[in-house]
């Protein structure tokens, strides 16, 4: 009988991690997306003000809980060509890849259509889930995400048969985040075959 | 004084007590311990006061952010701490036993302790590591033989569980010199996307020149105030 409480107790303890990167170009909205979206999933959380978000050469880590059993700890890396280098470390232990684009950027889509070429590429990366941000929406003459879709669909061939959505958002109004976050908290889960989540009790 | 004594007597008494004389012997400048009995007293008062004074630091939010600087000898650590209070280059001499000084930036009180580097003394370094907010951890980007031994001192320092909520800060120093690294090879060469559970940066720095100490600080002030 107390084997079966405690094993109760612990189940309902328990949650589920998933180690989701947060990767593009320099300049693409990575660190203010994830500033963003602690916001969304904590209400309490005050952040880092938008305007004080400088360059990341370094690494941020969130923890956040998008479901109920389910936290997605963020790896959110610099984005500078010299720090691209960097990326492929953490490919291994990923369960997902959230890549951010600059929309408002047209000059710099296809270099960052390179980078993500790559990335998908990587064997480390078999399977991973990726979410495309087309980010910075709100501004005014930016690639809609059908022009978006349209650069990154050279990668069909590499993306192959994983989860992949595009999907438009705006870090600094926090619109479209949600309903990403949870597509990908679902592909998560649904691809915890080929990369199974941490279990960890937090007590 | 207080965090000190707390360290004597509940972690390696002896081995705090003879680093602090050292240090004491050698600079009359730092302030004096309580002798080690009263340590043991007041580290089991200051444990049933945890929890108010837990919650008076909260409620005064100017309680004081408590940063080491560790790195090996050489690396400018000493220069830095002065850099970030003063403002000025000071002429240094090898840190035997340690610096600790208070610095104020955008109305955040730091306190920053600069620990001696040579290889004899930093076994002493984890003496202080108990309620550190962050550690900056100062490399010398033009010494590019003892990069394996920066990163080694580096690895099992954070492999510290008093550690473990600290935040890291990497200063890839001395880049006003001619060969100095670039800080994404100082990253690699010090293994840091080895982190994974960790918020860090690095920091192209030159405390000679001043360079790159305000853009770190800045961060450090923003990311500090994410966490509480």
């Amino acid at each position: 009988m107390y084997a079966l409480l405690s094993g109760l107790v612990k189940y309902m303890l328990q949650k589920d991690e998933y180690y989701v990167l947060i990767l593009g170009l320099d300049n693409a909205g990575k660190t203010t997306l994830l500033e963003r979206t602690k916001q969304l999933y904590n209400p309490g959380y005050a952040g880092i003000p938008m305007n004080k978000i400088t360059t990341t050469v370094g690494l941020n880590v969130a923890k956040v809980d998008i479901a109920d059993k389910n936290r997605i700890i963020f790896w959110d890396l610099g984005g500078q060509t010299s720090l691209q280098s960097l990326w492929n470390k953490y490919y291994e232990e990923a369960h997902g890849v959230v890549y951010v684009v600059d929309s408002s950027d047209p000059d710099r889509i296809r270099q960052s259509q390179e980078a993500f070429d790559q990335l998908v590429g990587d064997s480390n990366l078999e399977n991973v889930p990726i979410l495309v941000l087309a980010n910075k929406q709100d501004r005014d003459g930016c690639l809609s995400v059908v022009q978006v879709k349209e650069v990154f669909n050279q990668s069909a061939r590499r993306i192959g048969p994983r989860a992949c959505k595009v999907e438009p958002v705006s870090a600094v109004t926090g619109e479209g985040i949600r309903p990403a976050m949870e597509w990908l908290a679902q592909t998560l889960v649904r691809n915890s075959k080929h990369r199974p989540p941490k279990r960890r009790d937090i007590s | 004084m207080e965090k000190q004594a707390v360290l004597g007597g509940r972690r390696v008494p002896g081995e705090v007590a003879v680093v602090a004389e050292a240090s004491l012997d050698l600079q009359p400048a730092t302030q004096p311990l309580p002798p080690r009995a009263d340590a043991a007293a007041i580290a089991l008062e200051s444990q049933s006061c945890n929890w108010f004074s837990g919650l008076f630091s909260k409620l005064w939010s100017d309680k004081e952010v408590r940063i080491l600087i560790l790195g090996l000898d050489g690396a400018g650590k000493t220069t830095i701490l002065y850099r970030l209070q003063v403002g000025e280059v000071v002429t240094t001499i090898p840190t035997i036993g340690f610096n600790v000084e208070t610095v104020t930036y955008k109305n955040l009180k730091f306190q920053v302790w600069d620990l001696g580097g040579q290889t004899s003394i930093r076994p002493y370094w984890r003496c202080y590591y108990a309620n550190t907010d962050a550690v900056i951890y100062v490399v010398d980007s033009s010494d590019r033989d003892r990069m394996s031994m920066s990163k080694s001192e580096l690895v099992s320092m954070l492999e510290e569980d008093e550690l473990k909520d600290a935040m890291l800060l990497v200063f890839a120093n001395k880049q006003d010199m001619p060969g100095a690294l670039p800080p994404a090879q100082v990253s690699e060469a010090l293994g840091l996307s080895a982190l994974k559970n960790r918020t860090y940066s690095i920091f192209k720095t030159s405390a000679v020149k001043g360079e790159g100490l305000e853009e770190a600080m800045d961060w450090l002030v923003n990311n500090l105030k994410t966490r509480q």
